[in-house]
């Protein structure tokens, strides 16, 4: 891995490829791609390892809690994680680290990564999807809550962008 | 024409787990390529320095809506073999701006933080975890947010169909919109960044100019095709559906899936929900609490329940309950009906989950298709007893024997009842056995003692000690009380339950054949057992025996014969009722040392034939209190067959008593 790093697929041809997988999943599984179900199965899972009685009694997690990794999207993000791992491993960027401005520090860098995704945890359960299940999946079929929830997380963003953009200033 | 596994309700199969991991694989391996597996890049769009993540997401998005477009417009995919999510716009507009305020914080989405973390990312890996907990934090906050949750529900909304547009249209529409979004990307990269390397090449001229004409093309088909997708499928039950098939119940001869579920959760009074399926079958998966009964043994099994309550009858799918249905119809069974698409039907409509549903589900139907879910997942006995109690040899009601009674015990739907005085069930009794006092069936009704209790009083009897109507009951005793069981027998016949027995030769045969004993108390859990609205048919009071004195009914005085005759009495008079014939109950039991058995059948047949001219002869039985009585019901009805015999109940207490009643 000594090599300098592939250079990014080119946007509009990666995109083509993208919407291939999510076309292929249409087609084989009837429905689109997505990942923070799997987070949140993996959540309902430690937390029911933890207190069983509290999950099975949970309105939310309790409909799962019989067996909740055994859902096709936990998968789905299994192998997110591991095409990732191929792809990166033939470009050569595996690179261990916190990613960063220089002049943010790694621990404050690590916080907002942290609280960060407690938001979208949360909010992607709300919604009921995240980039993925709801932006990518739900607009490629038009449908309407996914479109807006499209713009809505657009809006958030730059709502949000100039708060935290010392972590990106070199 | 593809059929997905959504399509096929196979999404929940193990083959389903498989494909969605190869399929990850290519959505990680995009995101990678894409060179998302960097928060900085993916952050970049908010600060306009590098647009990467509008123009993959865009071109995906347009890509798989064209692909998809057009082989639902070709026809090679229907429009209800992919899952469309409901569009909750509250819930979708708040959670997507939080959402987006997490994304710009954290620099990362669940997919892409996937990726990230495979490269490395420790951030990406941070992010995760936190993102698992925000799961966490929304169920433990989800009765707070559940209103925010279900805010805006619509359905299944298709956005061309909500602006009025065709679906050609509106995605010409997004196309064009979605290229020029490429060349503002371009410009705006440029002029923050100097990048926008694609800005004015020939490669995005022709990319967008493929895209535009692709999107095009779809006007060349009828729009009917391509906007078939738009019709969203039905909703599982509109509100008030339920109602309205309860309005039309009484003419109609089918129940449909979602009505017949929560009548047989809430437990109705009367239903009775028959599985006519193999026996196998049925011990696989049945609807909870519905009984199984072989199509042949129907018009039996359902006599005593004839216009009494509700019967529906159920397969796999609708062409023998339909059969059955009608030949019962014509048979004058006006309380039968059938369950609409059957089985499968019910299996789609009512227990396939919320989340697998195309079309509009909202909160309060997942919640009904939730609580459809856990009802009917639920066995309808423990689950260390899965095999349900097999069909004893003799038709039921009838006499089963102690082995039988050993091999079944501890299955589902058997329940024994020791009918012996507590202190020798305290002793020791058949496992799981409960104690019942038989007198505690019989009370004071109207001044006459010794009553068989109403419907309604055994009924909840029964629900006390937990016994459900499809149970098969089965009658212990000692001795030769006999008696006992047949009394707790015809407790059964006015409540309208088929499947009791009576345990042959009671517990001394249990004894003899070496069959486990123990002193524990069973675990009953209580029932709802229904009662039946009408009355039965079987008991008779002194009028009708006074209407039918005389030749065309017989009348058996069942008490010995010395009262019979008058030489010994314990009543006011002494004798009988006039014309009645006498045959002590006492003469069909086995002799002494096979005690608790009955005289061969042969033997009670030739008895019997020298008394009532036919089968279909009106026969009435009677003794002092209804107690002997009720043997020679048992064996006149269920063991010889008669078809036509009714029980004097009150007997010779209230004749005796009467004194306008004639005595012979």
């Amino acid at each position: 891995m000594s090599d300098e790093p592939k250079k990014y697929m080119n946007p509009y041809l990666a995109g083509v490829l993208l919407g291939l997988v999510l076309l292929a999943s249409f087609l084989i599984l009837g429905a689109g791609l997505g990942a923070s179900s799997g987070l949140a199965r993996i959540g309902a899972f430690a937390e029911g390892c933890i207190f069983p009685g509290h999950v099975r009694a949970s309105e939310y997690f309790g409909k799962w809690a019989e067996n909740p990794l055994g859902y096709y999207l936990v998968f789905m993000l299994a192998g997110t994680f591991l095409g990732g791992l191929v792809s990166a491993l033939l470009a050569g960027r595996i690179k261990v680290g916190v990613e960063r401005g220089a002049a943010f520090s790694a621990r404050n860098r690590l916080l907002l990564a942290l609280v960060g995704g407690v938001i979208v945890g949360f909010a992607s359960r709300l919604a009921q999807g995240c980039t993925s299940g709801q932006a990518l999946t739900g607009s490629a079929l038009l449908l309407s809550g996914s479109l807006v929830f499209l713009i809505c997380v657009f809006a958030g963003g730059y709502a949000a962008a100039w708060f935290v953009r010392r972590q990106w200033h070199d | 024409m593809i059929e997905t596994l959504y399509g096929s309700g196979r999404l929940e199969a193990p083959a389903a787990f498989l494909l969605a991991l190869l399929l990850g694989g290519g959505f990680g391996f995009a995101l990678e390529r894409a060179g998302f597996g960097s928060s900085r890049r993916l952050a970049g769009i908010f600060y306009f320095r590098d647009m990467a993540v509008l123009k993959v997401m865009f071109t995906a998005v347009v890509t798989a809506m064209l692909g998809l477009s057009y082989l639902q417009a070709l026809g090679w995919i229907g429009p209800d073999q992919v899952y469309l999510m409901p569009s909750i716009y509250g819930a979708q507009i708040v959670g997507g701006l939080v959402f987006g305020a997490g994304f710009v914080m954290g620099g990362w989405c669940p997919g892409t933080a996937a990726v990230g973390a495979a490269s490395g990312k420790l951030d990406a890996l941070v992010f995760l975890g936190g993102a698992v907990l925000g799961g966490v934090l929304f169920n433990e906050l989800f009765t707070a947010v559940a209103p925010l949750y279900a805010w805006g529900d619509s359905g299944v909304s298709m956005a061309f169909a909500a602006l009025g547009m065709s679906r050609a249209g509106f995605a010409f529409l997004f196309v064009l919109v979605a290229v020029g979004c490429f060349w503002g990307a371009e410009i705006v990269e440029r002029r923050v960044s100097g990048t926008g390397e694609f800005l004015g090449s020939r490669f995005l001229k022709a990319f967008s100019l493929i895209l535009v004409v692709l999107a095009a093309g779809l006007f060349i088909f009828p729009s009917g095709r391509g906007a078939a997708a738009a019709a969203a499928p039905p909703a599982a039950s509109a509100p008030g559906e339920a109602e309205l098939l309860r309005g039309v119940e009484a003419a109609a001869d089918h129940v449909e899936p979602e009505d017949l579920a929560d009548r047989m959760m809430r437990g109705e009074e009367g239903l009775l929900v028959v599985d006519v399926r193999p026996a196998a079958e049925y011990a696989g998966f049945r609807l909870r609490g519905a009984v199984n009964v072989p199509i042949a043994e129907l018009a039996a099994f359902l006599e005593p329940r004839r216009n009494q309550g509700t019967v529906v009858l159920y397969s796999n799918g609708m062409v023998h309950p339909a059969q059955a249905r009608d030949s019962l119809a014509r048979a004058g069974h006006a309380n039968v009906f059938i369950l609409t698409d059957g089985l499968e039907g019910f299996a789609e409509r009512c227990l396939k989950p919320a989340s697998l549903r195309p079309g509009a589900v909202t909160p309060a139907e997942a919640a009904r298709i939730n609580a459809w879910r856990a009802y009917f997942s639920k066995p309808d006995a423990p689950p260390a007893r899965p095999a349900r109690v097999e069909a004893p040899r003799a038709e039921l009601p009838g006499m089963v024997s102690a082995g039988w009674l050993a091999a079944n015990l501890g299955r589902a739907g058997l329940k024994a009842v020791d009918l012996r005085e507590q202190k020798d069930y305290n002793g020791g009794h058949i496992p799981d056995s409960l104690s019942l006092h038989p007198e505690s069936l019989r009370g004071n009704v109207g001044g006459l003692p010794s009553m068989l209790l109403p419907a309604g009083m055994l009924a909840e009897h029964f629900s006390l000690m937990g016994i459900e109507p499809a149970d098969t009951v089965v009658f212990a005793f000692s001795g030769d009380k006999l008696r006992d069981a047949t009394l707790a027998g015809m407790a059964c016949e006015r409540l309208g339950h088929a499947r009791w027995a009576v345990l042959d030769g009671g517990w001394e045969a249990w004894l003899a054949g070496r069959h486990p004993t123990d002193a524990l108390l069973p675990a009953a859990r209580r029932s709802k057992y229904p009662a039946p609205a009408a009355a039965d048919r079987f008991t008779v009071d002194y009028r009708t025996v006074l209407a039918e004195l005389g030749p065309g009914t017989v009348i058996i005085d069942v008490r010995p014969a010395d009262f019979y005759s008058g030489k010994k009495r314990d009543e006011a008079r002494g004798g009988h009722i006039p014309g009645a014939v006498n045959r002590d109950f006492a003469l069909d039991l086995a002799p002494k040392g096979s005690a608790g058995s009955l005289m061969p059948t042969e033997e009670l047949a030739a008895a019997y034939a020298a008394l009532i001219p036919s089968k279909d002869s009106p026969v009435i039985v009677h003794c002092r209190t209804g107690h002997q009585a009720s043997q020679t019901f048992f064996v006149l009805k269920h063991v010889l067959g008669y078809r036509s015999v009714r029980w004097y109940d009150a007997g010779w207490t209230e004749w005796a008593a009467r004194a306008e009643l004639p005595v012979e």
